[in-house]
């Protein structure tokens, strides 16, 4: 746990999870076993996060989930000082980062195991999962 | 659509406040009949009306017909994305006039966020977040729409958060400092601040700000602080659009619509971070282009800019995508040129999001009506051409 990076699991012992669809689950089923996996078109191979029902490259729609490696660079971050939701009073600051993976798509994630100040675009990062309910994990992302 | 084809006849607004003792239906009412009265008409003429879409209007076409005795619309619509839309629901009002769907359509925003949750607070608004029990305490399920459920879970659920990752991208990708980028933010926060101290309808009317303040007001989500943040308020803007002819005959200083556009790609729309390729783009270049070549005007020509601010980082932006600036140089420019009085370009001129009140776009429309009337509180010499635009979403040009 980073300074104040306590995970969306602050205020009121309330956690903040991803409501499931059948398109979104198998990402979040493997999180919660450590794995970081992305949508893949096995019509011509493009990844897409997040998932949607057709391959916009190829509009196939015979889809495999691709095993990424977890390696990625902060693509930009913002450090948040101001908690938005009653639930991350005890959270902040807490840094809100897009992660671009070395497969290619980027992901909407924390950055933890490091001070929020000394994050920096560009910076080399790799998975790390922050379990936050019995059911559900979540990617985050620390120093490489 | 036909340059000059089209009109703003009239336009109307409340008193904008923190918290009004009114509804916002009770605002948007209001609004109208201050459009219909500037604009020299009976409300029962109004046969068209523009709008948001819910969630953000709350307001529906059948709540303002049901209780201004409209005996029938003809045309209504409404456009997605929220702010995004500003320039979208004059576009189709102006389509709607031009294709012969209605006569007088009526454009309107009202919003009540000392009653409805304000757009800067997540719990108690929000896309119908759920709750369950679980090992005693309650957690709060994100419902899968609009990717918020890849977001949310990690604490990014605001605009202003959202534009502290593009503010971010923007210093790394042009090599900027820290204090530069500051800079670049504070010197649009303050120049909309001084145009909001001349203008008496203005939130922050007796609210000066300088540099000082600026820089010590607290940090919400880096690099964006307070004052780079739009105000969060009550309040109803409103105006007529009809035809150029009709237009004419109700008033001396029609101001015409020279072209409106909507943009839409994937990722583009609010909350969509997952766009592939460069982050930063955000209004089109083709679209701009669009939007000039169906004015008929250059960037030259336009003597004054409303652009969408949620954050001070969109007018920063869009001094670019709308091809005012070369990519990358905004930074420079808004620091070395500003956007105030005598500036090459004055931007929000009203004071904005920032420092007038949150209509959403709408008061930027408004604003740019009066400059083109010449009644701005902050009026730019001779103004002719003003253009309001969405960061991403859409825009219009207007003239004299
Ligand atoms: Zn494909």
């Amino acid at each position: 746990m980073s300074g104040g990076g306590a995970g969306m699991s602050g205020g009121e012992g309330m956690a903040i999870v991803p409501g499931m669809t059948e398109l979104t689950r198998p990402y979040w089923d493997a999180a919660a076993e450590g794995r970081l996996v992305i949508r893949e078109c096995r019509g011509c191979g493009r990844l897409q996060h997040p998932p949607v029902p057709a391959c916009p490259a190829c509009h196939g729609a015979d889809f495999g989930w691709r095993e990424a490696s977890g390696e990625g660079a902060v693509y930009s971050y913002t450090i948040i000082r101001h908690a938005t939701h009653a639930a991350l009073a005890d959270a902040i600051p807490y840094v809100v980062a897009l992660v671009e993976l070395a497969e290619g798509p980027r992901l909407v994630t924390g950055i933890t195991g490091c001070p929020p100040e000394s994050v920096t675009v560009g910076m080399p990062v790799r998975a790390a999962f922050r379990r936050v309910t019995d059911e559900v994990t979540l990617p985050y992302f620390e120093p490489a | 659509m036909t340059p000059r084809a089209v009109a703003i006849a009239g336009i109307g607004q409340t008193a904008y406040a923190r918290a009004l003792p009114r509804t916002a239906w009770e605002l948007a009412i209001e609004a109208v009949l201050s459009a219909c009265a500037d604009a020299g008409l009976d409300v029962a003429e109004v046969d068209g009306m523009c709008r948001f879409t819910e969630p953000f209007e709350t307001v529906s076409e059948a709540m303002l017909v049901r209780a201004l005795g409209i005996g029938e619309l003809s045309f209504f619509a409404q456009a997605p994305h929220g702010g995004e839309a500003l320039g979208a629901v004059l576009a189709q009002a102006a389509a709607a006039i031009e294709a012969g769907l209605a006569r007088i359509v009526v454009v309107y925003r009202a919003l009540s966020q000392s009653q409805g949750g304000r757009f800067g607070r997540a719990d108690g608004r929000g896309p119908g977040v759920a709750t369950r029990a679980s090992g005693g305490a309650a957690d709060i399920i994100v419902p899968e729409t609009g990717n918020l459920s890849f977001a949310w879970p990690y604490g990014l659920m605001s605009p202003g958060q959202l534009f502290a990752l593009w503010a971010t991208r923007y210093e790394a990708a042009h090599g900027l400092t820290r204090d530069q980028l500051t800079t670049a933010l504070g010197s649009i926060a303050i120049a909309q601040r001084a145009y909001a101290n001349r203008n008496p309808n203005a939130m922050m009317r007796d609210r000066p700000m300088d540099w000082e303040a600026y820089q010590n007001a607290r940090m919400i989500s880096e690099p964006l602080r307070l004052f780079d943040l739009c105000l969060e308020n009550d309040g109803a803007c409103a105006y007529v659009v009809t035809s150029a002819e009709t237009a004419r005959a109700l008033r001396d200083d029609p101001v015409y619509v020279l072209s409106a556009t909507q943009t839409l790609s994937p990722y583009r729309e609010p909350m969509g971070i997952y766009v592939q390729g460069d982050l930063l783009e955000l209004f089109p270049p083709a679209a701009a282009e669009r939007l000039f070549s169906g004015a008929g005007v250059t960037r030259k020509d336009v003597d004054v800019a409303e652009f969408y601010d949620a954050t001070s980082y969109m007018p920063l932006r869009s001094l670019e995508s709308y091809g005012f600036v070369p990519d990358g140089k905004a930074w420079r420019y808004v620091a070395e040129q500003g956007t105030g009085p005598g500036s090459p370009l004055p931007v929000n001129t009203h004071g904005g999001h920032l420092s007038e009140a949150y209509l959403h776009g709408m008061n930027g429309v408004l604003e740019a009506v009066r400059q083109l009337r010449g009644t701005s509180f902050n009026q730019v010499p001779g103004a002719e051409v003003a253009l309001v635009g969405a960061p991403a979403g859409s825009a219009t040009i207007l003239a004299r």
